[in-house]
């Protein structure tokens, strides 16, 4: 390969050999290091090539063996900017190029963020955007430093930045805090348990708070469960004072719950009529033409595009993006759904469903699955019996006698 | 005198004979190509018959449409069809 670039660079003839002893003319440019390659005989002489700069080396070898020469082709860069040394447009044009090149290579023209997970890279982009980094920006511009910086402490949870310009890219490598960002603030305000949900309480523990209901009593929403008002109950009986406490504890239930999924009746079919169409859509900086894909016809038309940044090298991306424009024809229709695929739908709202209590971890006692004509329409009701925790917090009613002095204070302030 | 001498001692000393005498290493791609080293001279050529000369001999090579794709001082390839090889004094 090197070779190759070095014979073309430095140019290479194609010469044509006669005479009386051609064999001493290849032993003497042997002897002189003058390199001759796919030297090929025939009835009339003999050809051979050779670079530029060893042929101007021949002469006196020739006479020596008494050969002639003659220049059969000429070959490789010196020849070819002889040849085009009136060609001025061409040459122009040539540098045009080269210049536009190398102002284009100024600039950043494509922006790659990896490692992102929680912020998407248009929300990324936006912020880049308020640094004044974009696309289209001056390279020169860009501190990468900096804007590492400042990525690390507009989002906390990212706990790592590596930014880079590579040609007329600029490459954002992140990592993302994968643990929590903050420890949660547990909350002490004294509170009662209340129910979420209707049901039979199966199982209960109280940690804080007197329990209100026992494993057997049916809870409708709402209903108090763990008291989070403790009386103090003197000798006699009487009520001496409340301690309100953060009402705490695990209160299972067995609940029903019941899922309802409207169908229609008809399925929409698209059929393709298998006629594409193609459009191209060419940007250039901030200049764009369309040529929208020629659709016609009462029928209805889906478009895909797909955009491709051109670039030269890998790191040197161009401010030019192809997009074309994919057309489809299709019909629409409808037709009655069957009992196979009701079936099917129904399933797979009743897998869903029960995934969902599983990856919560809450048992499913009893599910069943029920197809209903609604007359234009069906419904799917998917029912289903499980034991789950159905305590939520809610807020306590504090009687001011009970209120000590600070607990009053706090609330005025 | 003085070649047996050497022989005896690239013999004895177990050196590869065309390092250690100077003769002819031809080695053959089939009939396709053949590439030589050590050779001292080209003695005649044309597309039949290329004839090479080495420090202790010539070695003729036979065939059609023979050319050759690269040589220096030491080392040339010949393609083309090789029919025959012939060494000799």
């Amino acid at each position: 390969m090197w070779q190759k670039l070095k014979e073309y660079g430095g140019g290479f003839v194609k010469v044509r050999m006669t005479g009386y002893s051609p064999e001493r003319f290849l032993n003497l440019c042997a002897a002189r290091q003058i390199r001759l390659w796919s030297v090929e005989a025939d009835k009339a002489g003999y050809t051979f090539y050779a670079e530029l700069k060893d042929y101007r080396r021949v002469r006196p070898l020739v006479r020596k063996a008494g050969v002639h020469l003659k220049i059969q082709g000429k070959y490789g860069l010196p020849f070819f900017l002889h040849r085009s040394r009136k060609r001025k447009l061409w040459a122009a044009g040539a540098g045009a190029f080269v210049l536009l090149l190398f102002v284009l290579s100024r600039f950043i023209w494509n922006i790659s963020v990896e490692g992102n997970l929680r912020f998407t890279d248009d929300t990324l982009l936006h912020y880049l955007d308020t640094l004044d980094v974009g696309y289209g920006c001056r390279k020169s511009q860009v501190d990468c430093a900096s804007l590492e910086e400042s990525i690390r402490g507009a989002f906390p949870e990212i706990i790592w930045v590596s930014a880079r310009v590579s040609g007329t890219r600029l490459l954002i490598h992140l990592k993302e805090n994968d643990g929590v960002a903050s420890l949660p603030v547990k909350d002490e305000s004294p509170r009662d348990l209340a129910a979420g949900e209707a049901g039979t309480i199966t199982r209960m523990v109280v940690r804080q708070g007197k329990a209100q209901v026992e494993p057997g009593d049916v809870v409708e929403p709402g209903q108090v469960l763990i008291s989070g008002s403790v009386p103090i109950i003197s000798d006699d009986g009487e009520v001496v004072n409340v301690q309100y406490v953060h009402g705490d504890g695990d209160i299972y239930a067995r609940t029903e719950k019941t899922y309802t999924s409207p169908v229609s009746k008809l399925v929409a079919c698209r059929t393709r009529t298998g006629t594409v169409r193609h459009g191209l859509r060419l940007r250039v900086l901030f200049w764009e033409v369309f040529f929208p894909p020629p659709v016609s016809g009462d029928l209805s038309w889906e478009m895909v595009s797909e955009t491709t940044q051109v670039c030269l090298l890998e790191a040197f991306y161009l401010p030019v993006w192809i997009e074309r424009v994919t057309a489809r024809e299709y019909s629409r229709s409808e037709r009655p759904r069957t009992q196979e695929e009701l079936e099917a739908l129904a399933e797979g709202v009743q897998t869903r469903k029960s995934e969902t209590f599983l990856k919560k971890g809450v048992p499913i006692i009893e599910n069943d699955v029920r197809i209903l004509d609604k007359g234009t329409s069906y419904e799917i009701q998917a029912h289903f019996v499980v034991e789950e925790q159905i305590g939520i917090g809610q807020k306590l009613e504090q009687k001011e006698e009970f209120l000590t002095a600070d607990e009053r204070n706090r609330d005025y302030h | 005198m003085l070649e047996e001498v050497k022989e005896a001692a690239a013999e004895g000393l177990k050196l590869p004979k065309d390092a250690a005498l100077g003769e002819m290493l031809l080695s053959f791609v089939g009939s396709r190509s053949v590439t030589v080293e050590n050779y001292r001279g080209i003695l005649f050529y044309d597309e039949e018959t290329v004839t090479l000369k080495g420090r202790r001999g010539k070695a003729v090579i036979r065939g059609r449409g023979l050319h050759i794709d690269y040589y220096d001082q030491d080392e040339m390839r010949i393609s083309g069809t090789i029919r025959s090889l012939e060494l000799g004094g």
